[in-house]
């Protein structure tokens, strides 16, 4: 087989080239830890290259790296909003706790301000009038612990009375009932009158032309009736109204919002009158009973 | 067998100006770059796997090549071993005889094979891998005490080589596909991309 120029040619240059890592190779085993000129000339030639690439390379880096971090952002950003709307919820909750929990204290402490034989009652049901205005509230307490007539109280003033009872509740009819009557006086002066229910969320009541009445007197329970303690907050006045005779109309606003009301007292016997006799003896029985205004 | 002409195309031998050297200088620049860029991003991106040899397949695209001759290939894959010896500082040598033998196998096999499409060219670069990774284990037991290496280190390095191979599998689809657009650009590559090699006799 004739061997061409060529193929001579090029089998020793694959001979020669071989030959290179060979010597590279021998260099390396006799001086493992020195690099040749070549090698550093190599290394600096390319330095710049590998420069040029690695800060090409770290700006494409960078830029990934800012998108993953705006995605975990975005990620961060879900989950603190769901967080927030877990502690707003919860949030609301404890608000609502802290009014309950400040309308049993102060309810509590009416309790132990009153002298008068009580049980506490919760509203579990109210009545609404078209214009949503409370009209008729139920509690919790039956047959077994109250009877019609008994007050009903709560810690901003007066309720009502109790008008009808079932096994395990009670309807509480309310001082802006047209059928209600309460005895009451002005705090200021203590112009007296009967309280009676005009419309929804207002009362009248009539006293005498001799006694001078201002807008916002304060308009409390006389005792007279003996079944609302003396002294209760009723409401206050609005308005006045001149009357034929001798007689004026003083429209009242209830000083308590019924549509709130979570617990309410319900007067079981009006506390005893002082015993004139106190200094000498031991205090007299406590509870005397109830006579509802007929 | 008649023996088939010489394509027109077929550069023989060196020649300091023209074609073949800028054939080449594009193929260690390539390579070159693409050792830089690898680490570059591995770097920046604090990768941890095993990184693709992206010298290996630029040398199955050498021996693949049809306007390329055995001694032209040979030096292209010296210097890429050469290079690879500097950045990973392996002893100088020993990726270069290894990327030398694993030219001339591939250069045998591609007169009796025929690369077609993505799949063949990354089966061929995982075999350039293997057979580089193998030489270079070899090369490194033989010369173990005289470089001052531990042999137990080089045993159970050979495990990694089916990651090294994997990562270079995955990579020579777009390493292949830049290689040859570079030669478009630069108007070496006689034939559109895309299209089989050479499978002369």
């Amino acid at each position: 087989m004739a061997i061409s120029v060529r193929s001579v040619r090029n089998g020793v240059l694959v001979v020669l080239l071989l030959g290179i890592p060979f010597v590279l190779l021998r260099n390396s085993t006799k001086h493992p830890h020195e690099m040749s000129a070549f090698d550093r000339s190599v290394r600096r030639i390319g330095a710049p290259l590998e420069a040029a690439v690695s800060y090409s390379a770290g700006m494409l880096g960078s830029f990934f790296e800012r998108w993953v971090l705006q995605a975990r952002l975005q990620d961060a950003n879900e989950d603190l909003a769901a967080e927030n709307r877990e502690l707003r919820q919860r949030l609301r909750e404890l608000v609502a706790l802290q009014e309950e929990n400040q309308q049993l204290r102060r309810a509590l402490q009416m309790r132990d301000k009153v002298p008068e034989d009580m049980i506490p009652a919760e509203r579990i049901g109210v009545d609404q009038s078209p214009f949503f205005r409370v009209v008729n509230i139920r509690i919790d307490r039956g047959s077994r612990y109250a009877a019609p007539g008994m007050a009903v109280l709560s810690a901003d003033g007066v309720v009502g009375r109790i008008d009808k009872i079932f096994d395990d509740y009670s309807d509480v009819m309310l001082i802006t009932d047209p059928r209600s009557k309460i005895a009451v006086e002005l705090a200021r002066n203590h112009a007296q009158g009967i309280l009676m229910g005009n419309d929804e969320d207002s009362c009248v009541v009539d006293v005498s032309k001799d006694f001078t009445v201002e807008i916002g007197d304060l308009v409390q329970t006389s005792g007279v009736d003996e079944l609302f303690p003396k002294g209760h907050p009723v409401g206050q006045v609005v308005s006045v109204e001149q009357l034929v005779g001798d007689q004026q109309r003083l429209y009242v606003s209830p000083a308590v919002r019924f549509d709130r009301l979570d617990v309410v007292w319900v007067v079981l016997a009006n506390a005893p009158e002082p015993d004139p006799r106190a200094e000498d003896g031991p205090p007299g029985v406590r509870s005397r009973g109830l006579q509802p205004i007929r | 067998m008649p023996k088939t002409a010489r394509p027109a195309y077929d550069h023989e031998g060196f020649s300091p100006f023209g074609d073949p050297m800028l054939r080449w200088l594009a193929y260690v620049v390539s390579g070159w770059l693409l050792i830089a860029l690898v680490g570059g991003l591995a770097d920046v991106m604090h990768l941890t796997i095993m990184l693709p040899a992206t010298s290996a397949i630029v040398v199955t695209h050498v021996a693949f090549a049809r306007g390329t001759s055995v001694p032209f290939g040979l030096s292209v894959a010296i210097a890429l071993g050469y290079l690879e010896d500097l950045h990973q500082g392996a002893p100088m040598g020993t990726l270069c005889l290894a990327h030398a033998f694993a030219f001339l196998l591939l250069r045998w096999a591609s007169a009796r094979l025929h690369l077609r499409g993505w799949i063949l060219r990354g089966v061929a670069s995982v075999f350039a891998v293997l057979l580089i990774d193998v030489l270079t284990w070899a090369v490194l037991f033989t010369l173990s005490e005289p470089l001052g290496l531990r042999r137990e280190a080089l045993i159970s390095s050979v495990s990694d080589s089916r990651w090294h191979a994997l990562a270079t599998m995955l990579a020579a689809p777009p390493v292949w596909a830049l290689v040859e657009r570079v030669f478009t650009l630069l108007r070496l590559e006689d034939k559109p991309p895309h299209q089989a090699y050479w499978s002369g006799q």
